[in-house]
This record gives structure tokens, sequence and C-alpha cells, in this order.
């Protein structure tokens, strides 16, 4: 089961990287976060208890509900054209997706030999990051590098269950905040940014000067 | 028994041959339907077909014995592959170790000889279509090689009959893995039979078009055989689809045969469906298009050589 999500996963990175829409990017996010949740209520079906759903619950709250419906807003707001300006073609951008997933893959797959972890969730989160970090090299507009960050974060998470099974609860959900801030944080500075300046792009915030 | 089971790859191979005009023209009806035409009849394949086997053919005066024979080749090859493929439970007339190569390169030739075809007639416009055709292909083919050839990978074999025997729809990540593997599927389908997010087989401006614009200066039977085997190559993809479904497990004919047009039919609304709400590419979004049904069928290759 936790194969089949992580492989939901990699389509879902797959879908990232050749969509040209803002509003896919968010939509992505939701769904990523919906997998992760299921990924993490899946280990509690046999032994239930109210206190495991406390993560996913907190979870689905912030991934699936309040940042993407955040990031909407941004959008809305400030009135962001719906195509995201990549630096790169996306033919391009995928080729290095998928050349970077099977370095992944391969070298997730001779880690596990001397290390106890799951091959595929392990593989799939280490993508994410690696093409987390690549959304944010190659795109111009600053709301898609917020999404880049969570995508990232998804990555890290994925990454986290992959290595233990039971999931030190506290540092989860410490990290859970985190990203909301950061990304509330970036939220305030994209909107003071283009109060100030006309664009959202990263190339205008290249000319700024004491 | 030995009989029977000839039998049977024969009686597949007609049905194929038969059908294939058939499913064209259902689908072609579901999408007028959807779009709120009525649509030309379930038969108009058929009619289509009659229509031009009774014209005369004219080649042009720049051509060579190339434009003679390809539409022929064109259409045996394509015969050839579709008799290597299973239809319910019966072994096809052809099959032995390593024909999925020759499956491969079998509907290679046929579009090697039509894109050859398309440049001896010396119009720059099919010149064009050739191109693009061939441009087409490069990214198509690994499509193929991946997805089949990722469950051959897994279970050592490589007959088509043999990989098709040995899907066990019963463990929930190889289904996942057969569905994951059915898109990459779908997707090779609609490059290879150039329908709609990648070319749109009724469109009559030359500049946008790919398969059709090979194809215009044909006429009569050239172009009966152009189109019959064009009809041949969707049924047949559209049955590579379809065999990923067989429950394997249950050796019975006749199941075979209805979920056989149970899926085809499904595959059909599916096909239309998607016709009817994506709208053409741009050029130079289709190379990106396929790279992603290759990466689904490398995704595919990687998790399953990895799975402990």
């Amino acid at each position: 089961m936790q194969n089949v999500l992580s492989i939901l996963f990699c389509l879902s990175l797959f879908y990232l990287s050749v969509t040209s829409r803002v509003k896919a990017y968010v939509t992505i996010l939701r769904f990523q976060g919906l997998l992760l949740t299921v990924l993490l209520v899946f280990p509690f079906i046999h032994h239930f208890s109210i206190f495991a759903l406390i993560l996913p619950a907190t979870l689905f709250i912030v991934k699936v509900i309040v940042i993407p419906r955040y990031i909407n807003k941004i959008i809305l707001d400030l009135d962001i054209k719906r195509v995201i300006e990549p630096t790169i073609q996306p033919f391009t951008f995928l080729l290095l997706v998928i050349f970077s997933m099977v370095v992944v893959f391969v070298a997730s797959n001779i880690l596990s030999k001397s290390a106890d972890i799951e091959t595929i969730p392990f593989a799939s989160g280490f993508t994410a990051i690696v093409v987390g970090i690549f959304v944010i090299i190659f795109r111009k507009k600053l709301i898609i590098h917020v999404a880049g960050f969570l995508v990232l974060e998804n990555g890290i998470f994925l990454f986290g269950t992959a290595v233990a099974s039971e999931l030190p609860m506290m540092i989860e959900l410490g990290t859970l905040l985190d990203i909301f801030v950061v990304v509330f944080l970036m939220g305030i500075a994209i909107n003071k940014i283009s109060s100030t300046l006309a664009g959202f792009d990263v190339t205008v915030l290249g000319r700024l000067k004491d | 028994m030995e009989l029977i089971s000839l039998l049977k790859g024969i009686i597949s191979l007609l049905v194929i041959l038969i059908l294939s005009p058939l499913f064209v023209g259902l689908v072609n009806k579901l999408k007028a339907i959807f779009t709120g035409r009525i649509g030309a009849p379930l038969l108009q394949p058929y009619y289509d077909l009659k229509r031009l086997f009774r014209k005369e053919t004219i080649n042009s005066t720049n051509s060579s014995f190339i434009s003679v024979v390809s539409p022929v080749i064109n259409l045996v090859t394509v015969v050839v592959a579709a008799a290597m493929l299973p239809i319910g439970f019966a072994r096809p007339i052809i099959s032995f170790e390593g024909d999925i190569i020759l499956f491969a390169y079998m509907l290679g030739l046929a579009r090697f000889f039509q894109i050859l075809a398309a440049m001896d007639i010396g119009s720059s416009f099919e010149g064009m279509g050739a191109a693009r055709e061939a441009t087409f292909a490069v990214f198509a083919e690994p499509i193929f090689f991946f997805t089949i050839g990722s469950i051959a990978f897994i279970n050592g074999l490589t007959s088509i009959y043999d990989i098709y025997h040995s899907i066990r729809l019963d463990n929930v990540s190889y289904l996942v893995f057969i569905i994951v593997c059915s898109i990459s599927v779908f997707f090779l389908a609609i490059t290879e039979c150039s329908r709609m997010p990648v070319d749109d087989p009724n469109t009559h401006l030359e500049l946008t078009m790919i398969h059709e614009v090979m194809i215009l200066d044909n006429s009569g039977i050239d172009l009966f055989l152009y189109q019959y085997s064009s009809y041949l190559k969707l049924f047949i993809y559209a049955i590579l689809e379809t065999s990923f479904f067989y429950p394997f497990g249950v050796r019975s004919y006749t199941v075979g045969v209805v979920i056989f047009v149970v899926v085809i039919t499904i595959l059909s609304i599916a096909l239309s469906i998607s016709e009817t709400i994506t709208s053409r590419f741009k050029m130079k979004n289709i190379p990106q298009y396929l790279l992603f049904a290759t990466a689904i069928g490398i995704l595919n290759l990687l998790i399953y050589t990895f799975t402990k």
C-alpha cells in the first residue's frame, strides 16, 4: 500500500514538471497532502487510537485545506497571471526529473542493502526533494517558489515515513508549524514586494540595489 | 487440440480484420453524441472503404515504384502485427519467444514505408508531414518498450501472449502497476493512431496535419489500403490495452470474449471522452507529452526492479 501511494506521488511529480498552470500546482499540492495523510492513517487501521489520528488530522488541515487556500487567496489578491514562466523548456525539465529519479532510485537501492529502509517511499521522497529544488531553480514566479518549497517539504515527509515506521509525533507537528509559518511569511513578503515593485518575478529582484 | 487452437487464432485475426472499422465508427459516433451532434452512422467507415475501393487510382507523375508498393506493404505489416495479438484466451497465429520485438518493428516498418511514400510524391506538404511523423515516432517508440518491456522484464518472458498471461490481478500493487501501464499504452495509442491531443483525424488544414497530410495525394485502392491499415492500427492498440484487463486466472474462452467486448466498449467511450474534452496540442508541446508517457514507463520499470 505504501508503494502504491509512492507511485501516485511520483506521477504527481511528473505532472508537476510538465504543467504550465499555476492552478495545477495548487491542485498537485492538495493531492500530495491527501496522499501523505492516507499514508499516515494507513498503519493505524489495525490498532486504532484517537491519539494516533492527531498528526494525520493536522496534516490534512494544514496541507490540504489551509495552505492551498492561502496560496489561492494570494493568487486572487495579487491577480497573478496563470502561466508559470519557466526558464527552461518543460521537455528539458522533464528529462532532468527522469534522470534524477533514475539516479535516486538506483542510489537508494544500494543504500537499502546496508540500512533498514523501504526503497520505494524513500526514493520517491528523495525525488520529490530534488524536484522541489528544480522547481525553485527553474521557475521565475515567486508563488511557484513557495510551491516548490512545499513539494520539497512533502518529499522530506515521505522520506521520514520510509526511514522510521513510527514517527516521533512532536517533531512532525513541529515541522508542520514550521512550514505554515514559512508559507505565511512568504505570502506577506510577496504582498510587500508587489506593493513596491510591479512584478512577482525573481528577475525583478535581481535589479535591486542598496 | 492443436487444430482447435489454430482455428481460434484464425478467428481472432478475422475478428480484428472485420471489426476494426466498426471500432472507429463507434468512437466517432460517441464523439458526435458527446458534442451534441447526431453524427455519421456507426457503419460509416465501412461505407467509406467501399467507396474508396471502387474509385480509380491515380498516382503522381513524379512518383516512383515506392508509391505503388508502399500501401500494400503498409497493410500487410499491420495485418502481421495483428496476427500476434491474443483475443480472449486464444493463442494467436504468430506466437514465439521474442515476438514482442517483431511486433514493434512490424509497425515500425509500416510507418517507415508510409514516410517514404509521402516523400516520394514530391509535394512539400507531404514531406513536412513525413518529417513530423518521424519526429514523433522517435518519442513514441520508447513508450512501448518501457511499458510492455517492463512487464516482460519482470517475468522474463518475451512473447506477447505469455507476457499477458503472466499478469495476475490479485496482488494490489501489481494491479496499480497494470493500471499505470495501461495509462501509458493509452497515450501511445493516441500518438500512433494520430488521435486528438496529438493530431486531429478530421482536420483539413495542411499545416496542422501529421498523419492525414501524408496521404493527401493518394486515391482509390491506395487510399483504401492506407485507411484500412490506420483503422486496424487503432484496433491493435485498443487490443493491446484491453489485454491488460483479462483475469487470466480464469481460463474460459467465453469469459474472455465477454471481457473483450466490455473493455473495448469502455475504451471507445474513454477515447471519445478524451477527444471531446481535449484540444490539439501545439506541435512543440507534443514531445513533452510523449516523454511524460515514457516517464511513466520508466517509473514502472524502476519500481518493479527495486521492490523487495
